[in-house]
């Protein structure tokens, strides 16, 4: 086993290695010199506190989709609709923020409630339906997001519509999470959805609910056997995992953005599946690769900027992580080889 | 006539031999029985010779021509032909239509089946198999379908066959008119390896025992000059522990079963009652697949009922589920480890807390102590005898009586009142079976019930004070496990009373 965690990490250099090669062609290609667009994508992320915060704020709802997105798929409820769900955390957020007049820690901390709490109902949804009448929750999960994405489009056109102005979309919200480092857009959310990781991680690993949800995803059958209720259990892991995915839609709209409108998720509920297939559904590995991925995106604008790079390369080179990460024991046998 | 030489045939994987310096040779027209243990490296050694894997080292020579087969296709063109434990017909095709299946014949595309079916027939009838040829292969009994499967490679002219444990599926009767096929075939110059555990069908049937231990040949002689001591001996390097003397029960009804019925996918079992007193093992016999499955999961509570109901210590459990039933100290050791047990991605430890509700003594406050769990996990791995790396080592890496005896170690180490062992030593070996026997006999002296599921008559025989015999998802009847035991009439039972007899 030793030499399996051995094989794993030494994987991990390789992947980097033929990552970086396929980046280089790619950026020769477009016809950069490399150094230019590899300084590009180094000021984007790490040239001054203002960039290094921008990585860190696309980081937390990538984080807290992808802790719900690992807690789903550990049961294999395979869930597609975190982005969906992070919508209905923005609209419970907005609905809070403008029809609830509270002092704004109140507010805060309401909108953080009932934003898990509705999430995880629309989560249950293809829950229910899955294990109720057999549905396939990817396919409805996915269909989930078209609905949500259209009642906000509604919301924003009638009862949550800025009336001051002429645009879908809502008025500014004043509400707003503490700024952790001055001038930048840094919100306490990013602490929150670390810490939020530790503590799933910490639930799925020591206790014995999460040991079940676990256990459901390596064998049903055995569970079955072992007395777990496997459907109270698969209900369980998808209402988590919608209600974190609302959590990163309230972070976004009472730390980021204030304002809801349809296009407030750049795709996080999508991109965080990556991240937590990375993290090989383990939430605390999710804090260290969606802090990659965010790098890599935020990077990938920047080199866009500096060097004329077309920033989509990081869509290609997280496709090509994924593609080499999912296949690396098939890719580098030579790694896994046990000398029994 | 010499038909197979295998000279000094070496094989290894991972550095560790499966078969060392191996010396076979088979002559047409013998019986040849290939005994050993699991793990013992014959099946290694029968897939070389079918093409399976590649030998390392050695000679392999068929009627004088040197040979090294990459595949059984090769085999074939030898006349080598293999039958697997689990069959490889296609339920909803004829028996003609599976043995012709992929064969490259005269006058295509046209079928002729009127043709090849009177082939078939012809052979069938050389070997007295009284076969079909027409008939679909899901309505022939297991033991029919056997023969289809030899008639298949008779069809493609085999002459060495390889039978890779087959009596595991058959009733005693079954047994006997497939003995009688296999002197048959010998008699037409066939060659017959017989892979097999079971020493008492070896002594009937064989002409010649070779003995595999450790990947190495142990003994090769003719039969007539062994007994089941020196075989035994020869096998797992030791003599078999003598039979215990049957404990005998208490008075008190443990487990009792009134009219139940269940439902579910597959066979299930309808109107069962019986009673297993404490301190009691109730053997229960049948062919693989008549209703056994469901009568563990009824027990169990997995499986849903239709009527009836079931009491331990006489207390109503029917409604209760199974983890509810768990703490109340049923233990469920299934037939099907890998899907039913044991999660195999996980830690010796983990498997451990896969126990419902009854897994409370691992956990303070809610959160799990890594310190009790890997205690007991070292104190059970000494006490069950659990050959492992470590307490974190995955359990897939262990071997399959390993993995057993983590599950009885898991299932009954507490107190138990109830244990339901489905199969509980398939595909052990002689040594690890006789372990799983002694941890159920100390479990009746504590005043467990124990209902036993087998298929393996010899097992039944030795463990139950009671039979049970199940046929299509009844109870034929219940006997008594002594002296007088008749045991054709167990196999007339297992068969429907006859009805069946395949």
């Amino acid at each position: 086993m030793d030499k399996k965690k051995k094989g794993k990490i030494i994987s991990i250099f390789l992947i980097a290695i033929i990552t970086l090669f396929i980046s280089w062609i790619l950026i020769l290609l477009v016809g950069t010199s490399f150094t230019k667009a590899c300084s590009g994508f180094y000021k984007g992320i790490l040239g001054s506190s203002y960039n290094i915060s921008e990585v860190l704020v696309k980081m937390s709802p990538l984080l807290l989709c992808s802790i719900g997105i690992s807690v789903a798929f550990q049961t294999n409820f395979i869930n597609i609709g975190a982005d969906g769900q992070l919508y209905i955390g923005a609209i419970i957020a907005t609905i809070v923020a403008m029809y609830f007049n509270l002092p704004t820690i109140l507010v805060l901390i309401i909108a953080l409630i009932l934003g898990f709490i509705f999430g995880g109902m629309y989560s249950l949804i293809p829950g229910i339906l899955k294990s109720k009448f057999g549905i396939s929750e990817v396919i409805n999960t996915i269909m989930l997001n078209y609905i949500a994405i259209g009642i906000t489009g509604i919301l924003v056109k009638t009862i949550l519509m800025d009336k001051s102005g002429y645009f879908p979309m809502s008025p500014e919200i004043e509400a707003s999470f503490p700024i952790i480092i001055g001038k930048t857009r840094l919100h306490l959310g990013i602490i929150i959805s670390i810490v939020l990781a530790l503590v799933v991680q910490f639930w799925l690993d020591r206790t014995k609910s999460g040991f079940y949800i676990r256990a459901i995803g390596q064998n049903v059958r055995a569970s079955r056997c072992a007395g777990i209720k496997i459907n109270k259990n698969i209900l369980i892991s998808a209402m988590l995992s919608g209600g974190f995915a609302a959590l990163a839609g309230v972070f976004e709209i009472l730390g980021v953005q204030h304002r809801l409108m349809v296009g407030i998720s750049s795709d996080f509920g999508y991109t965080a599946i990556i991240v937590a297939l990375l993290a090989n559904n383990k939430p605390k590995n999710c804090i260290l690769t969606s802090l990659g991925i965010a790098a890599l995106q935020v990077g990938s604008l920047s080199m866009q900027r500096y060097a004329g790079v077309p920033s989509s390369i990081a869509l290609l080179i997280m496709g090509v992580i994924v593609l080499l990460h999912l296949g690396n024991e098939a890719l580098f046998p030579f790694l896994y080889k046990e000398s029994k | 006539m010499n038909l197979v030489s295998m000279k000094g045939i070496s094989k290894s994987f991972f550095g560790v031999y499966a078969n060392k310096d191996v010396d076979l040779e088979i002559n047409s027209g013998e019986i040849v029985a290939l005994l050993g243990e699991n793990g013992a490296g014959k099946t290694t050694l029968m897939n070389i010779l079918y093409g399976i894997y590649q030998k390392d080292d050695g000679i392999l020579k068929i009627k004088d021509d040197d040979v090294c087969f990459k595949s059984p296709k090769d085999a074939l063109k030898y006349n080598i032909g293999m039958v697997h434990q689990h069959f490889t017909l296609v339920p909803s095709l004829t028996v003609e239509q599976n043995i012709t299946l992929g064969e490259n014949f005269k006058g295509y595309p046209f079928l002729k089946t009127k043709d090849r079916e009177a082939e078939i027939a012809k052979l069938s009838k050389e070997f007295n198999f009284a076969i079909n040829p027409s008939e679909l292969v899901k309505d022939l009994s297991i033991g029919q379908q056997q023969r289809v499967e030899i008639l298949k490679l008779l069809y493609r002219k085999a002459q060495i066959l390889i039978l890779d444990e087959p009596t595991a599926v058959l009733t005693p009767q079954e047994t006997e008119s497939f003995f009688e096929v296999l002197k048959k075939l010998a008699k037409q110059n066939c060659a017959i390896i017989l892979i097999t555990h079971r020493i008492s069908e070896v002594l009937k049937i064989a002409d010649r025992v070779v003995v595999l231990r450790d990947g190495v040949k142990e003994l090769d002689d003719k039969t007539k000059n062994l007994n089941k001591n020196t075989l035994s001996k020869a096998m797992i390097g030791r003599e078999l522990k003598k039979q215990q003397i049957k404990y005998v029960p208490r008075k008190e009804v443990g487990l009792s079963l009134k009219n139940l019925s269940s439902i579910g996918i597959g066979r299930n079992i309808s109107y069962f009652n019986f009673d297993v007193l404490k301190g009691e093992i109730l053997g229960v016999a049948g062919v693989d697949g008549n209703g056994q499955k469901a009568l563990a999961e009824s027990i169990v509570g997995i499986r849903k009922y239709s009527n009836g109901k079931i009491f331990i210590d006489g207390e109503d459990i029917t409604n209760l589920s199974t983890a509810k039933r768990k703490e109340s100290k049923i233990a469920y050791i299934s037939d099907d480890r890998h899907h039913d047990g044991l999660l195999l991605n996980y830690s010796v430890e983990e498997n451990l807390l896969l126990k419902g509700d009854a897994s409370k003594k691992y956990y303070k406050k809610g959160v799990l102590s890594k310190n009790i769990l890997s205690q007991d996990a070292t104190s059970k791995i000494d006490e069950y005898k659990i050959k492992t790396y470590s307490s974190k080592t995955p359990i897939r890496l262990l071997s399959g009586g390993n993995q057993q005896k983590l599950i009885l170690a898991r299932e009954i180490s507490e107190e138990t009142s109830v244990v339901v062992a489905f199969q509980p030593t398939r595909g052990l070996d002689v040594g690890a079976s006789e372990s799983v026997h002694d941890k159920l006999y100390q479990k009746q002296k504590e005043g467990a019930s124990i209902v036993l599921i087998s298929t393996d008559m010899d097992e039944l025989r030795k463990m139950s004070n009671r039979i049970l015999v199940i046929h299509d998802g009844m109870i034929m009847g219940i006997v008594d496990n002594d002296q007088n035991l008749d045991i054709t009439k167990v196999g007339l039972m297992m068969a429907g009373s006859g009805v069946k007899n395949g």
